[in-house]
């Protein structure tokens, strides 16, 4: 494999771990990606998939995709920002115009014909998942479409263009202290608020497909979109390119050049990240701009997002904000109060904005992964050393209670819940409800994804951190160190 | 006295387990005791019997100087089969655990022997923790033994064979485990926690030995041997455990209570280390136009108001009062119906009392059937076959029937 190869992959796995990749100006796209080009030619890359397909491409083959949270809520809210940001029906839908977030939730109001509190709060939790998710960027109480928007095939324009003219028009009094003219031009004139175009996005599969026909070609799409979007791995006996080995080896190659693995359990397959690049990313330099060059409104990617909340969210000011849909400030507060933990001011913040994008490069904050462990030791290491877990896995049928959490660690509860919140929303924990107080959570069904190897260093880094000073810890050690000493490469 | 019962203590179902069990408590027994008994099978061979004993002396404890005759030992065991206790109490008075208070015939108070108490505090301690903590202790009292001024050089030396020796029978049961099948090493895993810690200690008495006696050179050299032998031993038994395949297997080798403590101790920045370095997927869900568009279609619209029907503004107290609620008044009323209509004849036709509007016919019909239902009362219709049709008249289509008295 070349260099560029590799740094391609090592840049899909960022992708896909923290979301839209940032691109400095005139740095082009890695392979792969389409490239969101903004006015001052900065840009955001975003994995683009094979053949024009997308991951609804699943429902054809009845393969359950990655479950929405309030899939239904989730997507009105969205609708409701499309209505709001997509003003010319004439042009594609990205990159829009910003509009204010009290007018999303007017507009979502007048659709739903709803308009308590409770279905405020509803809303402004499902433009929070929108904006982890980048589809929408919030900040500043305005709204604007995010990355993945750019990413509707243009087939699917005249449906969105019809749904679009067939909300209703929100009744708006003119009650509200800035007029949403302002706010919306106040947004425009920032450097990066608006405008853009979509740049590339031809999927670099052609030299590998390229060998088959057309219904070969198909079975390789919908494998390759089966084992990457589906919730949990799918069954051999259904996908023609995973049950012929050679199909299966060309899977694997294009699997390997976004830095993905197939991964089997037993008759199941599903991808992962492969070893050598999820390593790679971690340490990797990235392509983005210099630190501190940005002076205004930075539309954030989703995993920065995901780690200002996390950090945010044991400050007191913050607090209030962080600890569950069910705190948000009422109706008549102010609109930057009732935007999500999750987006930060940053007028003349350029320190925040490198710090954002440094979270992006790992993925979850601290108090997320701290949680993430917990519930590990819980579920699994605990019932494991009970002789509870009779499956080698990191599954488990064990629910963590969240009263343990909550009760018996060091975590502060305002962090414990935006963690739990973000672990959920990415499929790393389930919830599992059992009546009145019983139930918690379990790992998700993100651990299918784990490598052999990432499986195992999981459960090193347990012993290591529970028990550093037993011997099977030593053991862990000296059989590290002694694989560093080994020449590799 | 007032009068007991014995009752049977129910009998546990004996499950493969808790031979197992018995069967490893069982030969920890044979082993400690290998060195003083006189034969093979001269240890219990059932572990309750050492419950009888430990049973014993804590009745012992509680007597104090009034001793416990043969009937109140008995009593204080008697959870236990008669021949068991039996059993028991002959071979604890034949090797001197339970002696008489006075030695003289017919004596009938009997006391317990310290050394014995105490021996059986250690071989429970040493049933716990495989002896680990015994090392630990006795390497402990070492330590302030060959610290005392009055430890003379040959003491120390002794004490030094000793340690030298316990530790190389450790190593090689080690050795043998990490040969041994990985099951085997894994069960007897717990052996090895700790050993760090009596390293050092034996290598701090070691220590000790040596600047004050360094005559004892060459007896120190086999110490420093055995214990790194020791050392050795138990880290390549542990790598052995660390290589064995498996993703979660080996958490199993930390207790539960390790685990608890991490998890209720740890700080954020120490639970979050773990995951250090490890790469997950961001939530990046699809929204696809035709699931937008069918998420729209399917929001739940809120229930139209519906408007009360308009009311008179006038009071009205409506029929109520009308109403005769008496028991017998349907029944009366129904028999006046079907009176009126039948008049002085047993039979009349529908047709012939049926007016011709619909409201009023239609009245009448529900009156009769319901009267037909009604078996107390002495009427009953009687449905033909006949049908007319009249398509001017009302009602337009009529069975042909009869209203008969009973």
């Amino acid at each position: 494999m070349t260099s560029t190869d590799h740094s391609g992959a090592v840049a899909h796995v960022r992708a896909r771990a923290g979301g839209p990749l940032w691109l400095d100006a005139g740095v082009p796209a890695p392979a792969g990606m389409v490239r969101l080009t903004r006015p001052d030619a900065t840009g955001q890359a975003l994995p683009v998939w094979p053949d024009g397909v997308t991951p609804s491409l699943l429902e054809e083959y009845q393969v359950a995709p990655v479950p929405v949270e309030r899939a239904g809520e989730t997507r009105r809210v969205l609708a409701a920002v499309l209505k709001c940001c997509w003003a010319d029906l004439s042009v594609d839908p990205w990159p829009g115009r910003p509009a204010p977030v009290e007018l999303v939730l007017d507009t979502y109001r007048a659709l739903i014909g709803r308009t308590d509190d409770l279905m405020r709060n509803w809303a402004i939790g499902a433009l929070r998942r929108l904006h982890d998710s980048a589809w929408i960027v919030m900040s500043d109480g305005v709204v604007v479409l995010g990355p993945r928007c750019a990413l509707w095939p243009v087939e699917s324009h005249a449906q969105l263009q019809e749904l679009v003219r067939r909300l209703p028009e929100p009744e708006r009094p003119e009650l509200t202290v800035v007029r949403d003219a302002d706010i919306v031009a106040a947004a425009e004139s920032a450097p990066e608020g608006a405008g853009g175009r979509v740049e590339g996005g031809a999927p670099e599969f052609g030299d590998v497909l390229g060998a088959y026909d057309e219904r070969r070609r198909a079975e390789l799409v919908a494998a390759y979109m089966a084992v990457e979007h589906a919730a949990e791995p799918v069954q051999e006996v259904r996908f023609a390119a995973l049950r012929d080995p050679a199909l299966r080896h060309t899977l694997g190659e294009m699997l390997a050049r976004r830095g993905r693995a197939l991964i089997q359990h037993r008759d199941r397959w599903t991808s992962g990240f492969d070893d050598a690049h999820a390593r790679a990313a971690t340490t990797y330099e990235p392509l983005t701009r210099a630190d501190g060059e940005a002076g205004a409104t930075v539309p954030d990617a989703a995993p920065e997002a995901a780690g200002e909340a996390v950090a945010g969210a044991g400050s007191p000011d913050h607090h209030g904000t962080a600890s569950g849909d069910g705190s948000l400030p009422h109706h008549g507060t102010s609109i930057d109060a009732g935007s999500p933990p999750g987006h930060r001011t940053v007028a003349g913040d350029g320190g925040g904005a490198g710090r954002g994008r440094h979270a992006a490069e790992t993925g979850l904050g601290v108090s997320e992964r701290a949680v993430l462990t917990l519930v590990l030791v819980h579920s699994v290491a605990i019932p494991r050393a009970e002789g509870l877990l009779p499956e080698d896995s990191w599954l488990s049928p064990h629910p963590t209670p969240v009263d343990e959490l909550r009760r018996h660690t060091q975590l502060p509860i305002g962090e414990l819940e935006a963690a739990l919140r973000g672990l959920r929303h990415a499929g790393l924990l389930s919830q599992v409800k059992a009546g009145e107080e019983a139930g918690g959570y379990v790992p998700g069904p993100q651990f299918h994804r784990l490598t052999p190897a990432a499986r195992r260093r999981l459960q090193e880094e347990l012993i290591l951190a529970a028990g550093p000073s037993t011997p099977l810890a030593a053991a862990v050690r000296a059989r590290r160190s002694a694989q560093t000493r080994e020449p590799r490469g | 006295m007032r009068s007991r019962t014995l009752v049977p203590v129910p009998e546990e179902p004996l499950t493969l387990d808790a031979v197992l069990t018995d069967e490893a408590v069982l030969s920890t027994y044979r082993r400690m005791f290998a060195a003083l008994a006189r034969d093979s099978g001269a240890v219990v061979d059932d572990p309750a019997l050492v419950d009888i004993a430990e049973t014993l002396f804590s009745a012992f404890a509680e007597a104090g100087e009034e001793w416990l005759t043969h009937e109140q030992m008995r009593f204080a065991c008697r959870a236990y089969p008669a021949d068991q206790f039996d059993n028991r109490l002959r071979v604890l008075k034949g090797l001197g655990a339970v002696r008489e208070v006075f030695p003289k015939p017919n004596q009938l108070r009997y006391r317990a022997s310290f050394t014995s108490v105490v021996g059986l505090m250690f071989i429970r301690r040493m049933m716990s923790d495989g002896g680990q903590s015994e090392m630990h202790r006795l390497l402990a009292l070492e330590d302030l033994n060959v610290a005392d001024p009055r430890t003379t050089m040959e003491e120390a030396r002794q004490s030094a064979v000793n340690l030298a020796r316990a530790f190389r029978l450790w190593a090689l049961e080690l050795i043998t485990l990490t040969t041994g099948t990985i099951e085997e090493l894994r069960e007897q895993a717990p052996k090895l926690w700790g050993t760090e810690e009596i390293a050092r200690r034996a290598q701090g008495l070691h220590g000790t030995i040596l600047t004050r006696w360094p005559e004892l050179d060459r007896v120190c050299t086999d110490l420093r041997a055995a214990i790194y032998a020791y050392s050795d031993a138990s880290r390549r038994a542990a790598g052995r455990l660390a290589d064995s395949a498996g993703t979660t297997r080996n958490l199993t080798l930390l207790p539960t209570e390790t685990w608890r403590t991490f998890a209720q101790t740890a700080s954020r920045e120490r639970l979050a280390a773990v995951l250090d370095g490890f790469v997950f997927d961001a939530p990046a869900p699809w929204h696809d136009p035709a699931a937008i568009a069918r998420a729209v279609d399917e929001a739940p619209r809120p229930a139209p108001a519906q408007p009360t029907p308009p009311r008179s503004h006038l009071p009205d107290p409506g029929p109520d009062s009308a109403l005769d609620s008496s028991p017998d008044a349907a029944a009366e009323r129904l028999r006046e119906v079907a009176e009126s209509l039948l008049g002085d004849g047993s039979r009349v036709a529908l047709a012939d009392v049926l007016g011709d509007d619909w409201p009023s016919a239609r009245r009448v019909l529900a009156d009769l059937t319901t009267v037909d239902l009604r078996p107390e009362l002495p009427y009953r219709l009687a449905w033909s076959d006949g049908l007319t049709i009249d398509p001017e008249g009302e009602p337009s289509w009529l069975s042909h029937g009869y209203l008969e008295r009973t």
